[in-house]
């Protein structure tokens, strides 16, 4: 069984009976590619999905798992594949700067200096109580990103 | 009563009003906030898209921070409540992944032992309805337009005590302060928003926006109110970027900031792109209580 579709099964896709209440909930669906019952039935019969683009069009609503008759995890499901697209360097490169900001901060978003300045105006710590302001904290984020390879992850994938 | 608050990236950084509002609306309700040294959530969507074990460590690790207290963790926003409300889950059932992602943490001196339970701040605020009433100084009147989100809602699995297919505690909390809830279709939708899709196709997270913002303005309310700093970003930046519609958007922290009797100004709502002059003069124009 290839990674793909052992990720179909892990997420119950045996179970799918194609009858495509997923896709026909799907919020982005209704403007995007993304077609959930197609790509979860490619995924089962082993296809390799992960190159797909619409495989990062899923707003992760759980609308579709909510409403599968059979419990499939289609969310789950998709969340998987995208795990083994960005092991194959398959990912939105867009999303690096969240990533490096993540590493370097700790937080996905970090703080602007105009946002410091309204939070020192509406009295607030002008620099949030988080890793970010914790030098030593943020040395154990880093040794714990270090360590899962996330880094390592994305930087290599990159093509 | 004593929790961690989870700010979360957005309120701590982008929307400062709303973190200030929370502090303020919480503090009157008599519930002490503790800070912790949290990081990112991390984000559901983005982060564990990418590797689903860095979004455990992390998230094992924010938990373990308010565990060494004996804290649960607040949370006000539904992207870090579905993150560390998942997370907490896979590592509360599930002691094997647990070992292996504390042997992660164990390299930094730290441990998740499960203990701790993460709340979204909704539910929190739906078991104080009569300190809210005690607290009320004004009934603001504000017809508003609710949106829940969805990873407050879903996957409903992970939150048994709410009725997902209709839910009614915000609109509840809302009638409280005198505020009446506008309906409209589809209003269980997504903002467009998660999943890494706001930052990674544009197109269809402003495209999903502009489905839910023209079924909202058919009952024209006086604001968009939200649960979540993400949804919220969505639909204040997302008005701006479409051009299109003009409707202030309200986090529920915020209007019950205004309901104990803050002032808009000094809650910062005024910082939102959307103006939300309209609100503050409504409110201004409102006589208190006593």
């Amino acid at each position: 069984m290839n990674p793909v579709e052992k990720a179909a099964r892990d997420s119950n896709v045996e179970k799918c009976v194609q009858c495509g209440k997923c896709t026909a909930g799907c919020p982005s669906g209704r403007q995007s590619r993304l077609r959930t019952r197609t790509l979860v039935q490619m995924a089962y019969q082993g296809q390799d999905v992960t190159g797909l683009p619409e495989l990062w069009d899923c707003t992760t609503c759980y609308n579709c798992a909510e409403r599968c008759p059979k419990g499939v995890n289609t969310v789950d499901a998709i969340i998987l594949l995208r795990n083994l697209a960005v092991q194959k360097g398959n990912f939105p490169r867009i999303h690096l700067s969240a990533i490096e900001n993540l590493y370097n901060t700790g937080n996905g978003f970090p703080l602007s200096p105009e946002v410091a300045q309204i939070r020192a105006i509406i009295g607030l710590k002008k620099e949030p109580y988080d890793v970010s302001t914790a030098p030593e904290e943020l040395e154990k984020v880093k040794k714990i990103l270090d360590i899962t390879g996330f880094l390592e992850l994305v930087r290599g994938g990159t093509t | 009563m004593k929790l961690s608050l989870f700010p979360g990236c957005i309120a701590k950084n982008m929307y400062a009003s709303i973190e200030k509002s929370t502090r303020f609306v919480f503090d009157k309700l008599g519930v002490e906030l503790v800070d912790h040294r949290y990081t990112c959530c991390p984000a559901p969507g983005v982060f564990r898209g990418y590797d689903i074990d860095t979004w455990l460590a992390l998230g094992g690790r924010n938990l373990a921070e308010a565990e060494k207290d004996g804290l649960n963790v607040l949370t006000i926003c539904n992207g870090c409540y579905g993150s560390l409300h998942g997370s907490n889950h896979i590592l509360q059932e599930n002691p094997e992944k647990r070992e292996e992602i504390n042997e992660v943490l164990e390299q930094v001196g730290k441990r998740y032992n499960g203990g701790v339970e993460v709340l979204h701040f909704a539910d929190v605020l739906s078991t104080m309805h009569e300190t809210i009433l005690e607290q009320k100084e004004l009934d603001l009147g504000l017809r508003l337009a609710v949106h829940y989100g969805c990873h407050y809602l879903r996957p409903s699995e992970h939150h048994e005590s709410l009725n997902v297919e209709n839910p009614h505690i915000v609109e509840d909390i809302l009638e409280l302060v005198g505020c009446e809830p506008v309906d409209f279709k589809n209003k269980l939708s997504c903002c467009g928003a998660g999943g890494g899709v706001w930052s990674g196709d544009e197109e269809v997270a402003l495209s999903v926006l502009e489905e839910k913002l023209a079924f909202m303005s058919e009952g024209n309310p006086d604001a968009i109110l939200n649960i979540c700093p993400f949804c919220h970003l969505q639909f204040d930046q997302g008005q701006k970027k479409l051009q299109k519609f003009n409707i202030p958007v309200l986090h529920l922290n915020q209007v019950l900031g205004m309901a104990f009797g803050e002032r808009p100004k000094k809650l910062a709502i005024h910082t939102h792109l959307v103006s939300t002059r309209e609100i503050e003069k409504k409110v201004k124009g409102l006589k208190k209580k006593g």
